[in-house]
């Protein structure tokens, strides 16, 4: 009887096969079929990474994604037991690793956060807080979505065709990601005020008053009322598209 | 009973017409768990319609490495909420030195794998509260054998005492590529032990090679099978209709679906003998 640690041993042996293409003997295999197991094993998880990034992967060249996706799969040990999260994994390695196609191409960082974050808000759990629709954008207290997150990007991959950013585009860009009830993921730009009035709201639900005056006090400053206006503007096109879903109650 | 493996593909056209009426649906969880927004509204509508069973991909029940409890509590509360009548896996293993392959890889046949395996199959049982079936997986290379398939399987289910997801099109490209009957391999299986039945087609890729792809329809050899593994059986056993790729339109789904259930109904008439 073999004992089970050479059978281990033989599991292992063919995993590392799949993920590194580095074959090592092992008794009773068909070396010919075996390779199958490899080309399966990588489609899926090729697959899963384009569909994830399908900017990055027409952005780099088909050279440069065969090459960080099989270092990838070969160097990284994926965790996660749901396929749709390992993209995930493979942004963070990315950039944990310093790859340098983060250096070729400048926005690339940018581009990967912005496309696991449309997937994540697309994927993510349902979340829901008490609010009304019975209520006015201008007194009432707005009630943030929930299914949201806040970025700040250094390059606007989400204004221009990635192909046609360059260095000259550095910037600070912030943006809100968010899930509408149809769950659809919108994208809306901000100003880094309205950015940290976002994070007010995000805190307890504040009237659009309640916002400025909070911001002014932060930052010791005072809006105009042409601010104020825009202010207000902002807010009833974020009911619209549901980046603000409702009003409280009080 | 027929159901169809639920997927995202065709899910919008499925809850919006009723071209395509299977008995039950069936999902892995871990293509569910912590979803939320436009697909958990789809899978909703669906779950207030069918009956659900489960088949899990990521357990990785034939690993080395140790189970994934973490994991496995997820899978128990997606059980409980979705009301799942059954959950199955794979007599395989995806995950391997502590990282997941997301593909099912094909466990040595060893005494020692046996006990091992059987041994995580009885701890998945304790903690889920329930029996659990599993599925023989298609293989393309033996991996240092000590044993027949056959009896490799039927001592795992002996020790684990586990049910069993007899899938059909998984046999017939078993006994093509490695060279058996089928119908042999199928008649020493224990009978009592099938919960389940898949059915699928595949992809001849060489002379000597089938691929389980469920990309392509049943072919004719594997519902001859289906047949014959029915008459074996002697009784109902839920059968489900997997297609994963190549999704034709839902009417064609439903054919197959509607084939299905007319050769288990007649294989399931009793014979009729002429009396003098």
């Amino acid at each position: 009887m073999q004992p089970y640690n050479l059978t281990q041993s033989y599991q292992s042996q063919l995993a590392g096969y799949c993920r590194t293409g580095q074959w090592n003997h092992i008794p009773g295999v068909h070396t010919g079929h075996v390779q199958q197991y490899r080309r399966l094993v990588y489609n899926v998880i090729d697959d899963m990474l384009r569909n994830a990034f399908p900017v990055m992967s027409e952005l780099v060249t088909k050279q440069e994604w065969d090459e960080v996706v099989q270092f990838f799969f070969s160097s990284h040990s994926c965790h996660s037991p749901q396929v749709w999260y390992m993209p995930k994994e493979f942004y963070q390695f990315v950039l944990n690793s310093q790859h340098a196609l983060l250096q070729q191409y400048p926005c690339l960082a940018a581009l990967m956060q912005y496309e696991w974050m449309e997937v994540e808000l697309f994927m993510m759990e349902d979340r829901t807080v008490p609010h009304t629709t019975l209520g006015d954008v201008v007194f009432s207290k707005l009630v943030l979505n929930p299914e949201h997150t806040l970025m700040a990007l250094p390059y606007p991959v989400h204004q221009k065709k990635a192909t046609a950013i360059t260095k000259a585009d550095k910037g600070n860009y912030f943006i809100a990601g968010y899930r509408n009830t149809n769950g659809d993921v919108l994208f809306t730009d901000l100003s880094p005020a309205l950015v940290r009035m976002i994070e007010y709201l995000s805190v307890t639900p504040l009237s659009v008053k309640q916002l400025i005056e909070q911001l002014e006090s932060e930052f010791q400053l005072i809006l105009t009322e042409t601010d104020k206006q825009a202010v207000i503007q902002f807010f009833e096109t974020a009911y619209m598209q549901q980046l603000i879903i409702g009003f409280a109650d009080n | 009973m027929v159901g169809i493996g639920y997927r995202k593909d065709f899910a919008a056209d499925f809850a919006e017409s009723n071209t395509l009426h299977p008995a039950f649906i069936e999902v892995a969880p871990e293509n569910w768990i912590g979803v939320g927004g436009y697909w958990k509204k789809q899978f909703q509508k669906a779950l207030e319609k069918y009956p659900l069973f489960t088949h899990g991909l990521s357990l990785s029940i034939g690993s080395p490495d140790p189970l994934d409890f973490v994991f496995l509590k997820q899978v128990k509360k997606f059980l409980q909420q979705t009301n799942a009548v059954l959950y199955s896996e794979h007599l395989s293993y995806a995950k391997c030195d502590n990282a997941h392959l997301y593909d099912l890889l094909p466990i040595p046949f060893t005494e020692a794998a046996v006990h091992h395996v059987a041994e995580n199959i009885k701890q998945v049982q304790d903690f889920l509260e329930r029996k659990i079936a599993i599925e023989i997986v298609s293989y393309y290379t033996p991996v240092a054998p000590e044993l027949t398939e056959i009896d490799f399987i039927n001592a795992i289910l002996e020790e684990a005492n586990c049910d069993l997801l007899l899938d059909v099109n998984n046999v017939y490209v078993n006994s093509f590529n490695h060279q058996y009957d089928a119908k042999t391999f199928i008649a020493q299986l224990p009978m009592q032990r099938v919960k389940y039945i898949h059915m699928a087609g595949h992809e001849k890729v060489a002379d000597d090679l089938i691929i389980d792809t469920h990309g392509e329809a049943i072919i004719d050899p594997v519902y001859d099978l289906f047949a014959f593994t029915i008459q074996q059986l002697q009784r109902d056993v839920p059968v489900l209709l997997e297609r994963d790729f190549n999704i034709p339109e839902l009417h064609e789904l439903q054919y197959e679906l509607n084939k299905l259930n007319q050769i288990k109904q007649q294989a399931l008439q009793p014979a009729i003998y002429a009396t003098l």
